[in-house]
């Protein structure tokens, strides 16, 4: 890295370092001189700022029904996109000059929506062996490996998650083990070649844990966890591990800040100077441990049962952490209260429930009873074809608490599926709201998304037009020629990105 | 048809007959509450009546007594009511059929990933299971019934699953906690397989099935040669091949389960040459070959939402699947696939064909009339017309709307209650006050 660069060079560095930074970046060291040879000092946690984008970007959306997921609705209302970031929201806002006009009258505007769980990219379709790279099933814990490392930008699921509106999706490792391993925030960018094109910038990294039965049926024949008690000791050992690896790097900084210190200074009676302490050695499942020790790396924990969410909670606080979100929690509506009381997000469906044991007790009220007691509730998909509707799953939690006296605003039940998962990825300062200041993450709706009728018709993503039906529908290489109509003459020209 | 007449003539027949007095012997309160209620009569006057045909009576009278519909007309048809008749006032309520699941497991599998609560299926078998029978197998107390039952779905296509044929299909009327009167007609389908069921090549499998209807064919006229062994061997078990003369029949249906284009010829050329009444099942690739399906008359059993490349079978699946048949002519039949405890969605994935571009009301009849039709029990079900199952559903609104919801559900003309082992819950855990612990321990952060 050169010793001066520009902001904008950070700015086009930043998803590589980000990604690279964690395995270099040692624990937080205490203030030390500045020395050539000691690790790079941990960056302070700075927000991040979002790229001005295109400076000529100008677009006035016009007349439509403007659902904020920030509290208001409005039920006309332009909204005002400069460059990246919305920049006004408001009735008959004045045309600046060199605005492009979009008329929305009769549509629907809402923030990009934002899925806490998708597999999209690791589990790429078609479904071959050779796209299974969701779950590092070899030992129950490999917290040392990235979904980013395996994600395929290429899968064509990504063109139908982003045909529903979703803006941002965590890609996460699968269930397997106890430690699944780092997960990654994309964006649902046409044309990227690789995670560096697609990744969130700036969004933490999450940590994939699994309770319950996954672990037990993968390892139960083999190394183990063969029990809910193998499971939770595993966590122990990981976190106790994570622990003493700390230790030993808080006690490596403190050493070389007190030799830095005197190495200048005139040498000991004896002549001689002490050696420079030497590094203790990284390791990456413990890399990730300690950066949730640290509260940098998110807990996104595959939770199902009540009981078992209640004893993660103890031992986060245990050991010091915090678990940003429950993820599955069908049976979250029996501990809401303890959600609310400990800040835990629930990511949950709508309705799934009974394909196996412990997802037997879901409700349908699940969400909303989680809202009611005051925690964050979020609805996810974990799958492929649940992602592309995600309005219509918080519609679906919304009319069921709403049925048995809940009450649940339309705002609030957006924000199950914007600026709650926002705050679970660790980004709600930046997208998951319409609010000026934010990026231009937004849905054009051909009605209200609570409707089953409704569809996506645009979607923008830092103020680009990502996807306009029937006009601007972008498709991955997967997807490209493997249809009859892609081979007749002239060939249609592949739609990479939207306008110009 | 005579076996599904019979069943039904039983089912219909059956008005709770006066119980002799019970000795002095205390019961659990669940026996009493398995005794049918008695069905009927029930007078609804004034709902939007969508037959399920197409058809749509804005200010309707439905009647229904001993389990079937009785009356079903417009307001003129109020003369038909007996004078006094305790009429319901369903004015601003939209009525249905009720919704019927085609190609389910419902009944036959409670916990999905638990082996021991599965009964859908053959295991460890040869890949011709034809003679097994759903309707032995499905449980009137399964968890799932009573979930699917208040929003709205009255039967089900009880469908066994694996092999090439995975055996005999039951038609089920959602009538929980009833073992005696839950199948309306047992056998009524056959279920089969095509792409890469046998063998590790969609070849194979086709091969299986052409070798197994040949000899199915052929197995009457030797059945006495086979009894005392003065036959070749036979593709497969003389109860297999018995349990496929209905099909041969056309008095059942062979379901068949296909995505890829040519899969799905495959089975459109197996049904001319073996004269079967055949139902595709999957269809991902139906929209391709839509004409030859409407020419064939063959329906297509989909799921609307299924439009991932999940396969390079299904490289062609897409959302107006559904739409794309319809124009075609060919009948759409929706179900949800693979996922019994939520075949409640079933009114969700109808709507969803819409935004797509299938008409509402042949989208309502794709979860209605079309699955009747397309399991050849529609003199029975799948409408509201008088002689038929009185299966109904009083809807809020717009019954394919997710604001909507079920008021009020029939089944064989009863209303169906309203708990649910998920209402039960959700009632148990409304007021967390009762759970607060009674001891407050202090968490103990672990050693250093």
């Amino acid at each position: 890295v050169p010793a001066v660069i520009t902001r904008r060079q950070v700015l086009l560095l930043l998803p590589l370092t980000a990604a690279l930074a964690c395995g270099k970046r040692g624990p937080a060291p205490p203030p030390q001189p500045p020395v050539a040879t000691a690790p790079p000092p941990a960056a302070a946690p700075v927000e991040y700022e979002d790229p001005p984008g295109d400076p000529q970007r100008k677009l006035l959306l016009r007349g439509a029904v403007v659902m904020t997921a920030a509290g208001k609705i409005y039920e006309r209302a332009d909204l005002l996109v400069e460059g990246s970031k919305i920049t006004a929201i408001g009735v008959d806002l004045p045309v600046p000059e060199g605005a492009a006009v979009v008329e929305l009258a009769g549509k629907t505007l809402t923030p990009g929506i934002i899925d806490t769980h998708s597999h999209i990219g690791v589990y790429a379709a078609p479904g071959l062996t050779g796209h299974n790279d969701g779950n590092e099933a070899i030992a129950p814990n490999t917290a040392g490996v990235r979904s980013g490392d395996a994600y395929f930008p290429q899968d064509p699921q990504i063109n139908h998650a982003r045909a529903g509106g979703i803006t941002t999706m965590q890609i996460l490792p699968g269930s397997a083990n106890l430690f699944g391993g780092r997960s990654v925030t994309v964006r649902t960018l046409p044309g990227a070649r690789s995670l560096a094109d697609a990744r969130f910038p700036g969004a933490p990294e999450g940590l994939k844990m699994a309770c319950g039965e996954n672990p037990k049926r993968v390892y139960g024949q083999k190394s183990g966890p063969h029990t809910r008690m193998g499971n939770v000791a595993g966590y122990r050992e990981g976190f106790q591990k994570a622990r003493e690896y700390q230790r030993t790097w808080d006690k490596y900084q403190r050493d070389l800040g007190e030799w830095a210190a005197k190495k200048d200074q005139p040498p000991p009676k004896d002549g001689k100077q002490p050696d420079e302490p030497s590094p203790p050695a990284r390791d990456q499942a413990l890399e990730t441990l300690a950066g949730v020790l640290r509260g940098e790396i998110l807990v996104h924990n595959h939770c199902y049962r009540a009981d078992e969410m209640s004893l993660m909670l103890e031992l986060a606080a245990t050991y010091g952490f915090k678990i940003r979100s429950f993820h599955h929690a069908t049976e979250a509506y029996k501990i809401a209260d303890r959600l609310a009381a400990t800040e835990t997000a629930a990511s949950v469906w709508a309705d799934w429930w009974g394909f196996k044991a412990e997802a037997f007790d879901g409700i349908r009220e699940n969400a909303a009873m989680v809202h009611q007691a005051g925690a964050r509730a979020i609805i996810h998909s974990d799958s492929p074809i649940g992602i592309q509707r995600l309005n219509q799953e918080a519609a679906k939690a919304m009319h069921a608490g709403r049925r048995v006296g809940i009450t649940i605003t339309d705002d609030d039940a957006l924000k199950w599926i914007t600026l709650h998962p926002a705050w679970a990825l660790g980004i709600d300062k930046r997208t998951g709201s319409l609010e000026p200041g934010k990026l231009a993450d937004l849905v054009v709706w051909s009605g209200d998304p609570f409707s089953v009728y409704a569809v996506a018709e645009q979607v923008y993503i830092a103020g680009e037009l990502v996807y306009h039906r029937g006009k601007v529908e972008p498709r991955t290489d997967f997807d490209l020629g493997l249809h009859p109509e892609d081979l007749q003459r002239p060939a249609p020209a592949p739609v990479l990105r939207g306008a110009p | 048809m005579s076996l599904l007449r019979l069943a039904l003539a039983l089912v219909l027949s059956a008005p709770a007959p006066a119980r002799p007095a019970t000795p002095a012997v205390t019961r659990p309160p669940a026996a009493a509450a398995k005794t049918p209620a008695r069905a009927g009569p029930v007078y609804l006057v004034g709902g939007e009546l969508h037959v399920g045909d197409g058809a749509v009576i804005p200010d309707s009278v439905v009647a229904m007594d001993g389990g079937v519909f009785t009356v079903v007309g417009g307001a003129d048809a109020r003369g038909k009511l007996p004078t006094g008749a305790p009429v319901v006032d369903v004015r601003g309520r939209v009525l249905t059929p009720g919704l019927f699941g085609a190609d389910t497991t419902l009944g036959l599998v409670e916990i999905d990933l638990e082996g021991s609560t599965r009964d859908d299926s053959r295991g460890g078998d040869p890949p011709i299971r034809a003679a097994y029978d759903a309707a032995s197998a499905i449980s009137a107390d399964s968890s799932l019934l009573p979930v699917q039952v208040v929003e709205g779905v009255t039967s089900a296509a009880v469908t066994p699953t694996g092999g090439v044929v995975s055996g005999q299909v039951a038609v089920i009327d959602l009538v929980p906690g009833d073992h005696r009167g839950l199948v309306a007609a047992p056998r009524v389908a056959v279920a089969a397989h095509l792409g890469q069921a046998f063998g590790g090549s969609r070849a194979a499998t086709l091969a299986k099935l052409r070798e197994v209807l040949a000899d199915a064919r052929i197995y009457p006229a030797r059945k006495a040669a086979v009894e005392r062994a003065q036959s070749r061997p036979l593709a497969a078990h003389p109860l297999d091949l018995e349990a496929l003369q209905p099909a041969l029949k056309r008095q059942a249906v062979v379901t068949v389960s296909a995505d890829r284009a040519s899969d799905i010829l495959a089975a459109l050329d197996l049904a001319r040459e073996f004269g079967l009444r055949i139902a595709v099942v999957g269809g991902a690739e139906a929209w391709k070959v839509a004409d030859e399906l409407a020419r064939a008359k063959v329906p297509v059993v989909l799921q609307p939402t299924q439009n991932l490349p999940g396969s390079f079978d299904t490289m062609g699946a897409r959302l107006d699947n559904a739409a794309l048949l319809h124009q075609a002519g060919a009948e759409v039949v929706i179900t949800i696939l693979g996922d019994a405890h939520n075949l409640r969605n079933l009114r969700q994935e109808a709507g969803n064909a819409v935004a797509h571009g299938l008409p509402w009301a042949a989208a309502l009849t794709a979860v209605t009339l079309g699955p009747a039709r397309a399991y050849g029990v529609d003199r029975t079900h799948g409408s509201v017309a008088a002689g038929k199952v009185a299966n109904l559903v009083v809807w809020s609104g717009d019954p394919l709307e997710l604001a909507s919801h079920a008021v009020t559900v029939y089944v064989r003309g009863v209303a169906a209650g309203t708990t649910t082992r998920q209402t039960l819950l959700r009632d148990r855990y409304r007021d967390l006050t009762p759970f607060q612990p009674r001891t407050s321990e202090k968490v103990v952060r672990e050693g250093k």
